[in-house]
């Protein structure tokens, strides 16, 4: 006898079913712009009508088509071939982001431009946190040429972490490579296809308009059939309707062409759809938050609707510091994430609305992950839970801590590795530390152990080769 | 005759009444100059005001510009040169290779409002058509990027500027998510406007 668990629905089916209609009527109607055309003359073949060049209104049934071959459960391994997640239904998983301009240093507090080391940091973090199923850069290094930046930031990944890796690259280029570097690794292309280990995260410009490398990446990614993440930014109130149906009507539409594009490059080719995208922004700072509460829970509810795998977001802040806001952000929003169904859960560690990002914020998430597997388990209600024999054996007086059954199952319950729970002497006694200070603690210890699973020396170099050519 | 219900009809953002109330003290024989210092300028700088104070949020703010402007078109026949200082023609667009435009377009709405003549020149700006922007007349050119990969293109822009001998006939300034005051600096450019309210002071500034 299991319990329904903890979950929120926030759309209804007939929501859902409203909300897909009205993109498909947004898809045959309005249209959206592409830029390649490539895409455009596939949309076209397929049944779409071109107009302007490059506006693609696409029918229905092409959409129904691709919903109907785009596969409901994706497999991604780690680095070593062994199986890691399974996207898809309710299944969390979380990771780190990618890309902020800054890191707030955990060793001074001080937030300051990204570089290298701090991807490699990332990684090394990443990998070691129990709670953190992927990896991503984390940071946009500033002391390389931003033009090659996404092909070290892969070299750097892959050789800090074996968990899978979620990466990003600028221009079409840059994932060309990264899928270059992931295949060495492998041990070919086809070894990669059987078992990926690496998704790409691609951002779309915005529902309606798609720009050229989104969907030069899309088409490749398909191609070799490594799962991709395609990511329209649709803001409420700047390039959607400030009323958040509209917005996700127009974010969904985008989300849509995506997987009818995989589909056609490729039957059954993985494909991740938003679970996050729908943005409000700020109307005082003009700010784009990554914590409204307003939106949450809708592109999940239609990614269930789908079933489709989506990519969540959750764990990062508005806060400028590893700070009060910055825990209560990373745990609503991990919280949200979690109970609306996330699947592959990114951007842990992120402060400033997406423009720094803390390894020790990081580190909080982590932990934050941790109390929310231990809220989300279902409750067992059965004779070795109960324990009615040995509650009658006690009597009304008994005490249970030395008995057997407590040995056997108290390590079950969840425990703090960084919330502080000792009594205010003991506390004194460690040095009066807040969150933050033991964190960055935590973070040091890790940095100083070795890399747990590094690559062997001639995959290493090969690596190597693939950026040095790039560099040239 | 009283110009209040213009003030108020600015703030609120009410461009139909912002108009008929222009034309009605016009007719009434009121001084243009005066209609726009005492009704509309002054209701801007009260906007200003509740904006500095979080009262008013963006979209506000541009919606009461947008019904000054209004008001605004029909004085403009009836003032003269001293009533009125057009604030600067500036050229704006999302450099090339990039296609984000929010932060962009919602900078030229903020200039706008400031009284500022705006072309837009879109996304995915090259140089060579700011360049061509500067010579039909604009004395202030924005460019602004969200990709650090696309950030290289400012300097373009800029080198391409002076290649023109151009250079010196404007004033540049850079924004968006990547760019630092730093990096303004590094690349020649006159001002950096880290966000859109910032904007419209730093161009103010410039074209002074």
């Amino acid at each position: 006898m299991s319990s329904p668990g903890v979950k929120i629905e926030r759309l209804s089916s007939e929501q859902c079913t409203t909300l897909h209609n009205a993109s498909l009527e947004i898809l045959a109607q309005t249209g959206v712009r592409l830029h390649l055309d490539e895409a455009v003359e596939m949309l076209r073949k397929a049944g779409a009508q071109v107009s302007e060049g490059n506006r693609a209104r696409i029918p229905a049934s092409l959409v129904e088509w691709a919903l109907s071959t785009a596969p409901k459960q994706i497999p991604l391994f780690d680095r070593l071939g062994q199986p890691a997640m399974l996207l898809g239904d309710r299944k969390n998983y979380y990771g780190s982001g990618s890309d902020c301009l800054y890191i707030v240093d955990h060793r001074t507090n001080q937030r300051r431009r990204a570089l290298l080391q701090d991807v490699v940091e990332g990684a090394r973090v990443g990998d070691a946190l129990p709670n953190v199923d992927f990896v991503m850069s984390m940071f946009l290094p500033s002391d390389v040429d931003p033009q090659i930046s996404d092909v070290l930031q892969m070299e750097v990944m892959l050789n800090n972490t074996s968990k899978p890796i979620v990466f990003v690259t600028n221009e079409f280029a840059g994932c060309v490579d990264a899928v270059a570097m992931a295949e060495a690794v492998a041990g070919g292309e086809d070894a990669l296809s059987a078992k990926p280990f690496i998704a790409c995260y691609i951002n779309v410009t915005s529902g309606l308009v798609h720009n050229e490398e989104a969907l030069q990446k899309v088409l490749f990614l398909a191609g070799k059939g490594i799962p991709a993440l395609y990511l329209p930014l649709v803001t409420a109130g700047m390039t959607g309707p400030v009323t958040l149906p509209g917005s996700m009507a127009m974010l969904n539409a985008g989300a849509l062409v995506g997987v009818v594009l995989s589909q056609l490059k490729r039957e059954g080719a993985p494909v991740i759809v938003p679970g996050c995208g729908l943005t409000i922004i700020d109307m005082r700072t003009m700010v784009n938050p990554y914590c409204s509460p307003d939106g949450k829970g809708m592109t999940h509810a239609m990614s269930r609707h789908y079933g489709l795998p989506n990519f969540g977001l959750g764990g990062g802040a508005e806060s400028k510091l590893v700070d009060g806001q910055a825990a209560a952000e990373a745990a609503l929003t991990l919280m949200s994430e979690t109970l609306n169904g996330g699947n592959l859960i990114h951007d842990l560690g992120y402060l400033e609305s997406g423009l720094s990002g803390s390894l020790a914020q990081l580190a909080i998430c982590d932990e934050i992950v941790g109390w929310l597997k231990h809220y989300i388990a279902p409750v067992a209600v059965n004779a070795e839970t109960l324990m009615l024999d040995l509650i009658d054996e006690k009597g009304p007086e008994g005490s249970f801590i030395t008995h057997e059954h407590t040995l056997k199952h108290f390590r079950e319950h969840w425990y703090p590795t960084l919330f502080e729970r000792g009594n205010y002497s003991q506390w004194e006694k460690a040095g009066c530390k807040s969150l933050s200070e033991r964190t960055s603690e935590q973070v040091e210890k890790i940095l100083a152990g070795d890399v747990k699973k590094p690559l062997p020396e001639n995959v290493v170099q090969s690596l190597k080769n693939i950026a040095q050519k790039v560099v040239q | 005759m009283d110009l209040k219900p213009i003030y108020k009809n600015v703030i609120e953002g009410q461009a139909d009444a912002v108009e008929s109330g222009v034309k009605a003290a016009l007719a009434a024989g009121v001084d243009a100059g005066v209609i726009l210092n005492e009704a509309l300028i002054a209701a801007m700088d009260e906007v200003g005001n509740r904006f500095e104070d979080g009262d008013f949020f963006v979209p506000e703010m541009l919606i009461a510009a947008r019904a000054m402007q209004a008001g605004l078109a029909l004085l403009k026949p009836h003032l003269t040169a001293i009533d009125v200082q057009a604030a600067g023609k500036i050229a704006i667009g999302t450099v090339k290779g990039d296609l984000h435009d929010i932060g962009k377009n919602l900078v030229a709405m903020m200039l706008e409002g400031a009284g500022f003549e705006i072309v837009d020149l879109g996304v995915d700006v090259t140089p060579e058509a700011f360049v061509k922007a500067v010579q039909e007349g604009a004395n202030l050119i924005g460019m602004s990027a969200l990709l650090t990969t696309t950030m290289s293109n400012m300097s373009a822009t800029i080198e391409a500027l002076k290649a023109a001998g151009l250079r010196e006939q404007v004033k540049v300034m850079v924004g968006g998510a990547p760019v630092t005051e730093e990096f303004a600096r590094s690349i020649g450019a006159d001002a950096f406007a880290p966000d859109a309210s910032s904007a419209t002071r730093v161009a103010r500034q410039l074209v002074a």
